[in-house]
C-alpha cells in the first residue's frame, strides 16, 4: 500500500499557495515563466529572451523551492519515485518501467512539447488551471480544455502507438 | 525576505504535489483515462480554494504585506495561442506525466529523467523564442 495524501487535503492546501503568494510576495502563482527567465540568461540574442526578466525572477526561485522538495523527499525516503498505485490498468505495465534510463529520449521529446506549449499558451497547469480559472479568466478556461484535449490524445493515441 | 518566502512556498508546493503523487506518470495516465477521481479532486479543490480566497481578498479589500492593494493581471485571451499551445502542452503532459512543477520535482527526485525533461523543456522554449513571431496568436 502506498501512502498518498488524499486530494481533499492536498488540493485545498495547494489552493492556499495562490493567496499566500499574492499577499506575501505580490506575485501571481505560476511556474512556466521560469523557463523564459532561464532562457534570458543564455539566449539574450533572441528577441523573445531579451526582455525585462526581473519580473519572472521570482518564478525561478519558486521553481528552485520545488526542486528542493524533490531532493528532500528523495533523501527523506518518504516516497516511491515510480509509485504505481494500481497494477490492473492497461498502462500499469508501462508505468512500472517508465522512468528507466532507456526512456531518456522519450522524456526529452515530451519535454519539448511541455516547454514550447506552455510558453505558446502563456501558462501551464499552475498559471492557467489554478491561478487563471480561480478569477474566472476566459483564456485560462480555453487553455485548460486544450491541455486536456492534448493529454487525452497522448494517452489514448500516442502512448499505445509508442509502447 | 521575499526570497525566503518564495523558496519556502515553492518547497511547500512541491512537497504537496509529491505527497499527493501529482508528479507520478501513473497518476496522470489514471486521470486522462478517467480511472480515478484523485487528480480531479486535487485540481478542483485547489481551484475552488483559490477562488474563495480571491473573492474574500476582494470583498474585504485585504492588503498585501507591504500595504498594497491586490491587483490581478488576467492573462490575455489569445484564441489561437491558447488552443494550439494548450494542445501541444497537453500532449507533453500526457506523454511525460509531468507539467511544469512536476518537471522540477523530477529534476530533484530522479535526476536522469528530470534533467532530460528539463533540457527538453528548455529546447522547446528556445524553439518557441525562435519562431514565436511567426506563430498565429
Amino acid at each position: 500500500m502506498y501512502n498518498v495524501l488524499p486530494w481533499y487535503i492536498a488540493g485545498p492546501l495547494i489552493g492556499l499557495i495562490v493567496p499566500l503568494l499574492l499577499l506575501l510576495t505580490e506575485n501571481q502563482f505560476g511556474i512556466s515563466s521560469s523557463y523564459r527567465f532561464i532562457g534570458s540568461k543564455f539566449f539574450k540574442k533572441i528577441d523573445y529572451f531579451n526582455y525585462k526578466s526581473g519580473t519572472d525572477k521570482w518564478q525561478f526561485q519558486f521553481a528552485i523551492g520545488v526542486v528542493l522538495a524533490g531532493i528532500f523527499s528523495l533523501y527523506a525516503g518518504v516516497i516511491q519515485v515510480d509509485a504505481v498505485v494500481d497494477n490492473s490498468t492497461k498502462y500499469s505495465e508501462i508505468a512500472n518501467t517508465i522512468y528507466s534510463s532507456s526512456n531518456i529520449l522519450y522524456f526529452f521529446i515530451g519535454g519539448i512539447f511541455v516547454g514550447f506549449g506552455s510558453r505558446y499558451a502563456n501558462g501551464c497547469t499552475a498559471g492557467h488551471c489554478i491561478m487563471g480559472i480561480s478569477p474566472f479568466s476566459l483564456s485560462s478556461f480555453v487553455a485548460t480544455i486544450c491541455f486536456f484535449i492534448g493529454g487525452l490524445f497522448a494517452s489514448y493515441v500516442l502512448i499505445p502507438l509508442l509502447f | 525576505m521575499k526570497l525566503v518566502i518564495t523558496l519556502l512556498l515553492g518547497f511547500c508546493f512541491g512537497s504537496l504535489l509529491i505527497a499527493t503523487q501529482a508528479y507520478s506518470w501513473f497518476r496522470i495516465q489514471e486521470m486522462f483515462h478517467f480511472d480515478s477521481f484523485h487528480m480531479y479532486g486535487v485540481l478542483f479543490s485547489a481551484i475552488i480554494t483559490a477562488s474563495i480566497c480571491l473573492i474574500l481578498i476582494k470583498k474585504f479589500k485585504i492588503k498585501t504585506i507591504s500595504g498594497q492593494n491586490v491587483v490581478l493581471n488576467p492573462k490575455k485571451l489569445e484564441w489561437k495561442a491558447n488552443i494550439i499551445g494548450g494542445i501541444l502542452f497537453g500532449i507533453g503532459w500526457g506523454l511525460t506525466g509531468a507539467c511544469s512543477a512536476p518537471l522540477y520535482i523530477l529534476v530533484g527526485m530522479h535526476y536522469k529523467i528530470g534533467i532530460s525533461l528539463f533540457l527538453g523543456a528548455m529546447t522547446g522554449v528556445l524553439l518557441f523564442g525562435l519562431v514565436n513571431k511567426k506563430l498565429p496568436k
